[in-house]
């Protein structure tokens, strides 16, 4: 079921190029997926994130470029793919007239080899719902449906295309965990999302894509870092301190003052911080609320795109 | 379990859990029958028209004239043998009479004793109508009765003849129609939920498992084929039980017949999937196909009666030729076209709306 970690990617993908008429949906991509990381492909719709992970789906041909997934040539031998790979499209398309355990039971004869019906209802939490007809299922137990037909086949690689598009939060959460024991249980798992927060949460790795291209590639970590080095040392205004005040400290680069808030961006958050503490300490003042926050993929994108992703 | 065989179940369930698929294709075509049976059977209480052809001319004929008149309100329309039997041919008389010569003698040699054999009568009926058939022997029955009361061994015998006629009573026309018009539905109507899983990527979902194509379609199919058959027992039964049509052909010719127009009508199915973009789309389309096809192929209007443009448009759609080869096999109805003719314009409407459809349809 795991692929080994190390050894040659489960995913690779050189120079992918998709056209729709006039539209170059995909102009170009090249990434790598290793055995056991959940890797996220992040961006505003219409970026070409569901068109690339439908031709790694074998549900499109390429226009261009080379794809092989679990070392099978997608362009050449997607028949050969489908028994290994679980999918989850973007809208949980369902039978509606037929059951939980029935549509499950359905996917299940598509498959020379399958998990046991009760076994993913236990998994997927469904089992109150297992006898109700799909199309009066809730949006979270729908897109968890859609995740157990996904695991049917116990497959070694998943893709989750917008698994929580729609969802209230705490349905999205428990979507999450669910992504998470996937990992935990030694899935691959490739997806897309264009919620900031789900992929800081879920993607050990993630490409930031905008029309058709992967603007930048990393963990959030160096994908935050590599633009912004500065970290945000904040707290509650305290207007006995001036800027100048505050720019001489150690490493800082530049002070914001926002609202109530004061923002020091420093490139050194220790000794910032060390000397903001003996400064207040020296007049008798004390900083309430004191945090060090680091920039956002928010940012990043912003900074990328010059504009904010939001839905 | 196997892949097809799973997927034809839950089509199976999916389309009997949805009440209005199960209404237009169950329901629909009884209430036509009934409805259209119980306003064709009403006319028929009258007396009988018999076409009278004396050969003898004598007056034990003329007798025989009058206990026929006398009996309920027989019509009797004197005419000529060939005149008789081509009105019997199109409707105008119920059944004929031919008294033949030498008649008078034969009765007056019996009524003497003297007779070798007893004389006869010919009654040309028609078996496929077998209501009026039977009123016509009754009537027959009950005038030689009358006449045979003094002589035994009996005057004067039946000699029973049978002819095809052109025209059968209305509901023995109907029945096999409404089977065509409802396979015609079974198959076009095809179309709707399989544009409506596409549409909910339902299709693009099985495209990205293992599951063939040929499995999907033939899922389609399989269970496309059981609606109809089910539909056709249905509406014989009903036929059958509660208009007293009779199957005079083989069940097995049509059965064949139901099958291969299923087919038909689903590869023109596909071609409107093929073509409609969305449920509504094709919703459309097979109403478009589905109401001048209804009209123009006999079922409600007989073809000759139609303009020589609509007369045009009939001869070329798969129902009109579905209909009659029904209506031949089911109650020995009159042929529009000869049997081989049906078969091969509906395997043809099959051939070329499947190879339309082959390279049209698109999965998603």
């Amino acid at each position: 079921m795991t692929v080994a970690i190390g050894g040659s990617p489960v995913i690779r993908v050189r120079g992918l190029t998709k056209r729709y008429g006039d539209v170059q949906a995909v102009a170009g991509v090249d990434f790598d997926v290793a055995g056991g990381e959940i890797f996220g492909l992040l961006g505003p719709n219409g970026a070409g994130k569901t068109t690339t992970v439908e031709i790694l789906e074998g549900l499109r041909p390429a226009d261009g470029g080379e794809v092989s997934v679990l070392g099978v040539d997608v362009t050449r031998d997607a028949d050969a793919l489908k028994p290994r790979i679980g999918i989850s499209l973007q809208t949980a398309a369902l039978y509606p007239k037929l059951t939980v355990t029935e549509v499950i039971d359905l996917f299940r004869s598509f498959y020379a080899t399958s998990r046991p019906t009760a076994e993913l209802i236990a998994d997927l939490d469904l089992g109150e719902r297992k006898n109700a007809q799909t199309k009066v299922l809730s949006g979270g137990q729908r897109q968890r449906l859609a995740v157990a037909l996904a695991l049917v086949n116990d497959p070694e690689l998943v893709f989750l295309d917008e698994p929580t598009t729609g969802l209230d939060p705490a349905a999205r959460r428990s979507l999450w965990d669910l992504v998470l024991g996937l990992k935990a249980a030694g899935r691959t798992v490739l997806l897309t999302t264009h919620y900031m927060e789900e992929a800081e949460v879920l993607c050990d790795r993630l490409a930031i894509m905008d029309h058709g291209k992967i603007l930048e590639m990393g963990t959030v970590d160096e994908l935050v870092m590599k633009r912004f080095h500065e970290r945000a040392v904040r707290f509650d205004r305290l207007p006995e301190l001036t800027t100048a005040e505050l720019e001489a400290l150690p490493a800082v680069a530049s002070v914001k003052a926002d609202g109530g808030e004061m923002l020091l961006y420093t490139s050194d958050v220790g000794p910032t911080i060390g000397a903001l503490l003996a400064l207040t300490e020296r007049r008798g003042l004390e900083p309430q609320n004191l945090a060090i926050r680091r920039a956002t993929l928010e940012d990043v994108f912003l900074d990328l795109t010059g504009r904010a992703l939001r839905d | 379990m196997n892949a097809l065989v799973a997927l034809t179940i839950a089509n199976i369930k999916s389309y009997v859990r949805d009440r209005a698929a199960l209404f237009w294709t169950l329901a629909f075509p009884l209430i036509f029958i009934f409805m259209f049976g119980f306003i064709f059977q009403g006319g028929g209480g009258g007396g009988l028209t018999l076409g009278w052809v004396d050969h003898d001319a004598s007056p034990e004929s003329a007798e025989l004239h009058r206990a026929f008149t006398a009996l309920r309100s027989n019509e009797l329309v004197e005419l000529p043998e060939a005149e008789a039997r081509a009105q019997m041919q199109d409707g105008e008389v119920d059944a004929v009479i031919v008294v033949p010569d030498g008649y008078g003698e034969a009765i007056t040699a019996g009524t003497a004793g003297s007779a070798t054999a007893p004389a006869s009568i010919t009654v040309i009926t028609d078996p496929s109508r077998s209501d009026l058939a039977g009123s016509v022997y009754q009537a027959v029955g009950a005038v030689l009765g009358i006449v045979n009361l003094g002589g035994r061994p009996p005057l004067v015998v039946p000699d029973p003849q049978t002819i095809q006629t052109e025209n059968l009573n209305f509901i023995s026309y109907f029945v096999p129609s409404m089977l065509g018009l409802s396979v015609m539905q079974v198959g076009i109507f095809a179309a709707i939920p399989l544009v409506a899983d596409r549409e909910k990527l339902i299709l693009k979902r099985l495209a990205a498992t293992p599951l063939r194509r040929w499995q999907l379609v033939g899922s389609n199919v399989l269970m496309r084929l059981l609606i109809a058959m089910v539909q056709a027992v249905i509406i014989v039964a009903v036929g059958v039980v509660f208009f007293g049509v009779e199957v005079t052909g083989s069940i097995a010719a049509v059965a064949a017949f139901v099958i291969l127009g299923a087919m038909a009508f689903l590869a023109l199915g596909y071609v409107v999937a093929s073509f409609a973009a969305t449920e509504d789309a094709a919703n459309g389309m097979t109403s478009v196909i589905q109401f001048p096809m209804m009209f123009l192929s006999g079922t409600f209007f007989p073809i000759d009666s139609m303009p020589d443009v609509l007369q045009g448009v009939a001869r070329v759609i798969p129902l009109t030729y579905l209909s009659d080869a029904l209506r031949q096999v089911m109650v020995s109805g009159a042929a529009f076209a000869p049997l081989w003719v049906c078969a091969a314009v509906l395997l043809g409407w099959l051939v070329v709306c499947f190879a339309i459809a082959a390279v049209k349809f698109r999965w998603q």
